[in-house]
């Protein structure tokens, strides 16, 4: 089971951007170009487990569509190219969870994603990848239905990836992501975290190494 | 030094010289006359004088005399006749002095003429009067008699002193008072210029409202009506330039937002194609909307260069130009444009000439014929006419909302934004016709209803 993004942005170069990349990493989404007929589908359909929201939008702006979402109670996170700290302001205290300000990068747009879903309890509690299976609820992996025990770190780091599959994370990046921002250890920890889950959990082909940036999970 | 501090000095020195000058004048002029009444009188004196003394001489036998008669007679006879004032010489020699004083030898050849001679003369501190002439004593024969008078002038000397002090005195308090007076009023006269002055300090500190009170209309006046004028001017001006900084703020202001929208799309796909495993068709997308993101931004930079230039008057060149003219080039340029779309362009102009940029009349109409293309519906007409005085556009498409209308003209503004951008807008388009219309004294009337049709005018004010 996938969650379920709802999309509104009235630049379609942009709804197709966010949509691709919500879809690779494994989400369902639902794009709409129209303040109006994020109404009228609020009206059969309120299965959203998330919606960002462009705030300029034709027919009904993102501050206006903020009353609908809290009814349908999906959680809100802005997306806008107003960057003034009055915009933000308001986008929050309305009772968004985020604010992203245009342009943004992917996997800024993914983690804010996740950690939103991960926040309001919307996270499904499962992950599949080939034959290894990730709950969430219990921190338990397992291969072919066998149990396979693993490091707190390593399995941060394969939650990581596996929650955002074909998305190529940088050495740096995982570091910052699993170890924290503060962590001083060096990039080869991470080849050997990796090393380790690729042994444990027979994923050899499936964490890939990508040169010159770093490693990613694909299904 | 101050200016009012040099004109009242230098009136001052002038004003001490002038009465200085006049008033030592006038002193010396009384002085001269008092003492030349003194002399003539003193004249007629001793003229009658001599005229009785020497009847007396004549009249008596002098010389069956004794010595001793003789002298007491002539003793007798100037005392009688002048007092103690009197000299009597005769052949030279003193034989009557009643004065005080002594002549000096040689002294007496002076008083030889027949007629009074006076010399002034100045012993220790007294002023002495001498004067003389010869007796007519002609019965006498060889004898030669001489009266001379000596008085004591000190009087007028002590008089003119006196005079002149109290000249002094008065002198110096008028002059006191009159320069007071004269730089009292410099200050008067004067004093609008401080508060030109002030004036002047307070607008270059920014306060652009003030201006001077005007009261005169002597030179001062006119300076503050000049200044007052020039503020005025430059208060325009600095607003005229505000104005278009603001414009030219908002401008950057909206174009740095249009700018973020392509950026988002260009950096977030390309992160996309670096980064994420996709398939090989959604590179294809990711790559096309990346060259159409791109291409867009270069039409919005090129329409934003179009915009900034029109604001430098020096690359602009207009000349008399036939409407008809203009309006048939149009039409040809629009031709295939209109025909790929499935429209038909009607076109008529009345013969008339208008002072114009061609590239910039002819860029105004075609971005109007552009949006009417948008705006119509396949096998529409667009109408282009060039009446006196306007010329115009007009679709049947789908019109523009009337509380839309205002906001159209402003840069980045599009009535249908998703519909505008798929049909490759960036809403600049009336901003540039704006500003076009602008600099040829014209201005765009837009009249539209939702779905009959908008026609846009442009219609020129005044005859360039």
């Amino acid at each position: 089971m996938k969650n379920r993004i709802l999309v509104v942005e009235d630049d379609t170069a942009i709804s197709e951007l966010i949509c691709m990349n919500l879809t690779v990493a494994g989400y369902d989404t639902e794009a709409l170009f129209d303040g109006k007929e994020v109404e009228a589908l609020l009206k059969t359909d309120r299965e959203f487990d998330l919606a960002l929201l462009d705030v300029m939008l034709p027919g009904k702006d993102g501050f206006e569509l903020m009353e609908l979402m809290k009814e349908a109670k999906i959680p809100v996170i802005y997306l806008t190219a107003k960057s003034d700290v009055g915009s933000k302001i308001k986008g929050l205290r309305s009772g968004a969870e985020d604010y992203i300000v245009k342009p943004f990068e992917v996997l800024e747009l993914l983690v804010r994603v996740e950690k939103v879903l991960e926040r309001t309890g919307r996270q499904i509690s499962r992950i599949t990848v080939g034959t290894v299976e990730i709950n969430l609820n219990e921190h338990q992996v397992t291969r072919d239905g066998q149990e396979v025990s693993l490091k707190p770190l390593e399995y941060d780091l394969l939650v990581l990836l596996a929650k955002n599959k074909n998305m190529a994370f940088t050495r740096e990046q995982l570091l910052n992501q699993v170890w924290g921002s503060d962590y001083l250890g060096e990039t080869r920890t991470v080849d050997v975290h990796i090393g380790q889950l690729r042994k444990k959990l027979e994923l050899f082909d499936v964490i890939k190494t990508i040169p010159k940036i770093g490693y990613r999970l694909e299904d | 030094m101050k200016l009012w501090k040099k004109i009242s000095l230098l009136t001052a020195v002038v004003l001490f010289l002038a009465m200085g000058i006049f008033g030592g004048g006038m002193l010396y002029e009384t002085w001269k006359y008092n003492l030349n009444q003194t002399v003539s009188s003193y004249q007629q004196q001793i003229k009658v004088n001599a005229y009785v003394i020497a009847q007396e001489i004549n009249n008596n036998p002098l010389s069956r005399f004794s010595e001793v008669t003789r002298k007491s007679f002539l003793n007798y006879t100037v005392q009688k006749y002048g007092g103690t004032d009197y000299i009597l010489l005769k052949n030279g020699k003193e034989v009557v002095n009643l004065t005080g004083y002594m002549l000096v030898s040689g002294e007496e050849k002076r008083f030889s003429g027949s007629d009074p001679e006076y010399v002034l003369q100045k012993t220790e501190n007294r002023h002495l009067l001498v004067m003389g002439q010869v007796l007519k004593t002609e019965k006498k024969g060889n004898l030669k008699f001489q009266l001379i008078l000596v008085k004591d002038i000190s009087g007028i000397y002590e008089e003119m002193a006196k005079q002149m002090w109290l000249f002094i005195l008065v002198y110096l308090v008028v002059i006191f008072f009159a320069v007071d007076i004269v730089f009292w009023l410099v200050r008067m006269v004067l004093k609008p210029l401080t508060e030109l002055e002030n004036t002047a300090g307070a607008i270059s500190r920014g306060d652009w409202q003030r201006r001077c009170r005007v009261r005169r209309n002597d030179e001062i006046g006119k300076v503050s009506v000049a200044f007052n004028r020039m503020a005025d001017k430059m208060e325009e001006q600095m607003e005229e330039l505000e104005t278009v900084s603001e414009h030219r703020r908002q401008l950057l202001g909206s174009l740095t937002h249009e700018l973020k929208t392509p950026m988002t799309s260009i950096i977030g796909y390309s992160d996309t194609l670096l980064h994420v495993k996709i398939s090989e068709e959604q590179q294809k997308k990711a790559l096309e909307h990346i060259n159409s993101e791109c291409r867009r931004l270069e039409r919005l930079s090129g329409k934003m260069m179009t915009l900034i230039g029109l604001y430098d008057e020096d690359r602009i060149h207009k000349e008399p130009y036939p409407v008809e003219k203009l309006i048939q080039e149009v039409a040809d340029l629009e031709r295939y444009h209109m025909q790929d779309s499935g429209m038909e362009l009607q076109i008529y102009s009345e013969s008339w000439e208008y002072r114009m940029d061609v590239d910039l009349m002819e860029s105004l109409l075609v971005n109007l014929l552009d949006n009417a293309i948008k705006a119509s519906e396949e096998g529409s007409v667009i109408e282009l006419h060039g009446e006196k005085g306007c010329i115009w556009v007009q679709d049947h498409g789908k019109g523009i909302p009337k509380e839309e209308i205002p906001k159209i003209t402003e840069a980045f503004y599009m009535v249908d934004k998703s519909r505008s951008r798929k049909a490759g807008g960036i809403g600049m388009g009336l901003a540039l016709c704006q500003k076009i219309a602008e600099i040829h004294g014209a201005r765009l009337l837009i009249e539209s209803t939702v779905g009959v049709g908008t026609r846009i005018c442009v219609i020129f004010q005044e005859e360039n």
